[in-house]
């Protein structure tokens, strides 16, 4: 494997604020790697960089062993294409928008249908061709706009937070995409997440970055096996909490994450760990219900976000937990900011970082 | 009084029968007013991308430059024209006074702010970032820019459609720069004018039943023509 | 390059083909441009539209421009150099015009007269007076009515610093009255627009206004108006229209291209005079409304018939006995 792009001492400044600072990395050839990081983190600046968007203010970009200076950046630029984490689509047809790079690169116009067919049956929009994508849902814009970068077969695919906003439905059909087009035109694909789940699945690699740097890269396994102690700095991840482990009686392990909340695990470690729970395994109501569930824990709704078919909350029960419910039940629940609601998981459902 | 509507009889059959005369001022017009819109477009566009495009100072001042020119008097605009056109003006030498040259020239530079305000709205109006999409699947600069222009689309439209609008229906910078010349620089507006100091009415409401249709038409057609570039993106699309 | 700088470019290139090719195209490729200015009472008639036709067929290589705005505006595209040729009906601006060195070869080619016109039971009676008697007799009936709120008129005027507006002055002024004060009177309106609107607004109220013979009768005899015109010939509703060649040396000419016309404007200057335009503007006219709108000046002056109206036209639009003296003839 040699590296694609090899970023040294890059820094790039907005202002007084220090974007990325003194990142140096090589992405390999072929790999996945997800840059993981709260928000704010600099990930988005260090994919625009390596899009070649943004010229850094200090350092160099090598791309494919050549130096990108401002001459060559445009044609350069064509090698790679960025997935904006807003779904940004052009105001005309799913077609237009899933064909505008290969018109761009003059490609013959039956080459091109037969392109945009292919790219939109791995996003799982067969036949949207002539539907306006301005008027499709949330979800299925998101592929589009996917559709429309992985059907340039770019060397360098940067995905920015590509499933931050969607259901577990129109999430898997993007991962599933992402991962064939890795396996199977050896497509580099650097994404940037703040989900642990989607950072411990897809990549071979993982880095970590914070306050502009990137302050560990490995893979997953051995990131997130040593991730425990650095892993205070990441709370801004969703549903991750440090804490300390003690055995009990009955087999488990239960975990004080702070502010007097406890979980119960059904993994054995002890001492200082991480842990992880998926949004989508933990229930929510507006009574203590009796379950299976050995975590139930009573808070209240802090945020409210509307991503059309769901609805992600933030629930407040000492420490923050995000969860994801669709937009019947929540509007069945008749839930608002304030609202007293309990949150519930299996302690199987828990992963030890 | 008036027999306005013995004056619209006469007008329909002027019109109807395709006076020559008549005729010709209506091809002026929609020649002079066309080619101002076009030579408006090539100056304006470019300044209306960087005005709502790029950061720089004076950039406020600038706008608001253009947007208080929307409303300048098109007789003054003219009478400025004319002293700088006339052969004892600073511009007398190129000899373009009453010349359909002086027209063309005088509208363009009359809907240039008409232009370029409603096309600096319509472009200020596009998602910022599509600009930085294109250029990430592979657009040039100017590829770019096309995209967010055709973004813009419905803005850019309409900032011609209001312009030509406004240049067929001026009376003052024809008049003055052009001399309203007949067979030669006169054009509705001014035709209509004459007609009706002359007390020729019949063929001054033939000239404005005209102008009227004629700006109706332009306002339809494209709408319309925004309607059938979208049926046939679809119907080129293939299944 | 950017895209803006390819269309400014773009815009840049096509402004100058435009500019280049007007240019080029007068230059080399028209036929010889002649433009004339003129005032708007002898245009608006059809009368030039109909000589120019006929001049244009017998000099096919000419083409002649005729723009009409008004007697003051002709002097001053003469004097910038954006003329060839004026047509006007102002002696004293004609005379200073001369004087200050931008024509030559001034011809007296046509007159007529003015007319004051009013409703057809003339209750001011001023037929069969002259204009100052007339007058009079109008401030007279408009100071006897009852009415003196401004709700009834009995005067009209365009109040538009137009030639007819500042004859009307001069007759005012000529009787005797101050026209700021007269201006001022209940039953004094003013239109402040061309002598169509005048004399429809006159019409209306049934009150008396000075127009011109060729719009009046245009208008009176399509049947837009009934006022009746109830005096005309008289030497101070006298209008004289001059040609005057536009000097080619005046001071503004200084440029690319021959800007003065000056060997087609003294060209059709000789068309005007000639007998046979001359017999064609009498007649202009007079199949349609009955009399003729303008009289050729030529004959009459030359034989001095009829001795009367030669007389006026002499007192009105000679200058030192001359209609051009000699440093102003330029061997013509």
């Amino acid at each position: 494997m040699s590296a694609l792009v090899e970023l040294n001492s890059v820094t790039k400044i907005y202002g007084n604020k220090k974007a990325v600072d003194n990142v140096n990395l090589q992405v390999q050839e072929g790999e996945i790697l997800a840059l993981l990081g709260p928000n704010g983190s600099g990930k988005t600046t260090l994919l625009k960089i390596l899009a070649l968007l943004e010229a850094p203010t200090e350092g160099t970009i090598k791309f494919q062993g050549e130096l990108v200076t401002e001459k060559n950046a445009e044609k350069m630029r064509t090698q790679s294409t960025l997935v904006f984490q807003r779904t940004l689509l052009f105001d005309t047809t799913v077609y237009n928008n899933v064909a505008y790079g290969l018109k761009i690169r003059k490609m013959p116009r039956n080459m091109i249908d037969a392109e945009v067919k292919k790219a939109l049956q791995l996003v799982k929009l067969d036949g949207f061709e002539k539907r306006h994508a301005k008027k499709l849902s949330g979800g299925e814009q998101q592929r589009v706009a996917i559709a429309r970068a992985l059907v340039l077969k770019t060397k360098l695919l940067l995905l920015d937070e590509p499933t931050a906003n969607l259901d577990p439905k129109n999430a898997s059909i993007i991962e599933d995409a992402i991962s064939t087009l890795n396996r199977e035109y050896k497509t580099t694909i650097v994404m940037a997440t703040h989900n642990m789940f989607q950072a411990k699945s897809l990549p071979q690699r993982v880095a970590l970055m914070n306050e502009g740097q990137i302050t560990e890269t490995g893979a997953p396994a051995e990131i997130f096996g040593k991730l425990s102690k650095n892993l205070v700095r990441f709370a801004v991840l969703d549903n991750t909490f440090a804490g300390t482990a003690e055995a009990t009686s009955a087999g488990t392990i239960i975990v004080d994450i702070g502010n007097g909340v406890q979980v119960e695990v059904t993994e054995q470690r002890q001492g200082k760990v991480s842990i992880f729970v998926n949004p989508q395994d933990i229930i929510l109501s507006k009574h203590a219900v009796e379950s299976s569930a050995r975590n139930v824990l009573k808070g209240r709704v802090t945020e409210i976000k509307d991503l059309g078919s769901i609805v992600k909350l933030k629930v407040d029960v000492g420490k923050p937990f995000t969860v994801q419910v669709t937009k019947r039940s929540f509007n069945e629940m008749e839930l608002n900011l304030g609202s007293e609601v309990y949150i519930a998981f299996k302690a199987s459902s828990v992963q030890v970082l | 009084m008036v027999d306005i509507l013995g004056g619209i009889a006469k007008a329909l059959q002027l019109i109807v029968t395709g006076d020559p005369m008549l005729y010709g001022i209506v091809y002026r017009s929609i020649l002079f007013s066309g080619a101002a819109i076009v030579l408006a477009a090539l100056w304006g566009t470019p300044i209306a991308m960087l005005l709502s495009l790029k950061n720089f100072r004076g950039k406020t001042i600038i706008k608001g430059f253009f947007n208080s020119l929307i409303g300048i008097p098109t007789v003054v605009l003219g009478l400025v024209l004319f002293l700088i056109f006339s052969n004892g003006g600073p511009l007398g030498f190129l000899g373009l006074l009453y010349t359909p040259a002086a027209i063309i020239l005088g509208e363009a530079i009359l809907v240039t702010p008409v232009l370029i305000s409603i096309m600096v709205n319509a472009i200020e109006a596009v998602d910022p970032d599509i600009f930085t999409l294109a250029k990430t699947l592979g657009a040039s600069e100017s590829q770019a820019l096309l995209a967010v222009l055709k973004e813009a689309l419905n803005g850019v439209l309409l900032s011609n459609l209001a312009s030509f609008n406004r240049a067929i229906a001026e009376l003052g910078v024809a008049l003055l720069v052009g001399g309203n010349i007949a067979g030669l620089t006169d054009v509705l507006t001014t035709a209509i004018s004459r007609y009706t100091a002359r007390g020729e009415l019949d063929f001054a409401i033939a000239l404005g039943i005209i102008l009227m249709v004629l700006v109706f038409l332009i306002n339809m057609a494209v709408i319309l023509a925004r309607k059938a570039k979208w049926v046939i993106t679809i119907w080129r699309t293939p299944q | 390059m950017k895209i803006w700088q390819k269309l400014l470019l773009t815009a840049t290139l096509a402004t100058i083909i435009l500019i280049a090719g007007t240019l080029i195209y007068f230059l080399y490729f028209a036929k010889r441009r002649l433009i004339i200015s003129t005032t708007t009472s002898l245009y608006d008639t059809g009368l030039l539209d109909t000589l120019e036709k006929d001049y244009e067929t017998k000099h096919p290589d000419v083409d002649v421009n005729i723009i009409s705005a008004g007697t003051g505006i002709a002097i001053q595209h003469a004097k910038n150099g954006d003329a060839d040729l004026i047509l006007i009906h102002s002696p004293s601006m004609e005379k200073a015009f001369l004087e200050e060195g931008y024509g030559v070869n001034r011809k007296i080619v046509a007159y007529n007269f003015f007319t004051i016109v009013g409703p057809s039971n003339d209750p001011a009676g001023i037929t069969g007076k002259n204009a100052t008697e007339a007058l009079k007799r109008i401030v007279a009936y408009g100071e006897s009515l009852a009415d003196q709120s401004g709700q009834t008129k009995v005067w009209v005027s365009r109040g538009d610093n137009s030639g007819t507006h500042s004859k009307e002055q001069a007759l005012w002024k000529a009787a005797g009255y101050n026209y700021t004060l007269i201006s001022a009177e209940p039953w004094y309106a003013s239109t402040g627009s061309g002598i169509g609107d005048t004399l429809n607004v006159a019409n209306q109220k049934a009150a008396y206004t000075l127009a011109d013979i060729g719009t009046y009768l245009k208008f009176y005899v399509d049947g837009i108006i009934s006022l009746q015109a109830l005096i005309t010939e008289e030497p101070s509703l006298l209008n004289v229209y001059s040609a005057i060649a536009v000097k080619p040396t005046v001071p503004a000419n200084q440029s690319l291209h021959e800007q003065i016309n000056f060997k087609d404007a003294m060209d059709f200057i000789q068309y005007l005079v000639s007998d046979e335009t001359q017999q064609f503007i009498t007649n202009y006219g007079k199949a349609d409304y009955g009399q003729s709108l303008f009289y050729g000046a030529v004959q009459p002056l030359r034989s001095n018939t009829p001795e009367l109206i030669v007389s006026w036209i002499k007192s009105a639009a000679f200058f030192n006995g001359s209609e051009c003296p000699p440093q102003y003839r330029n061997g013509y």
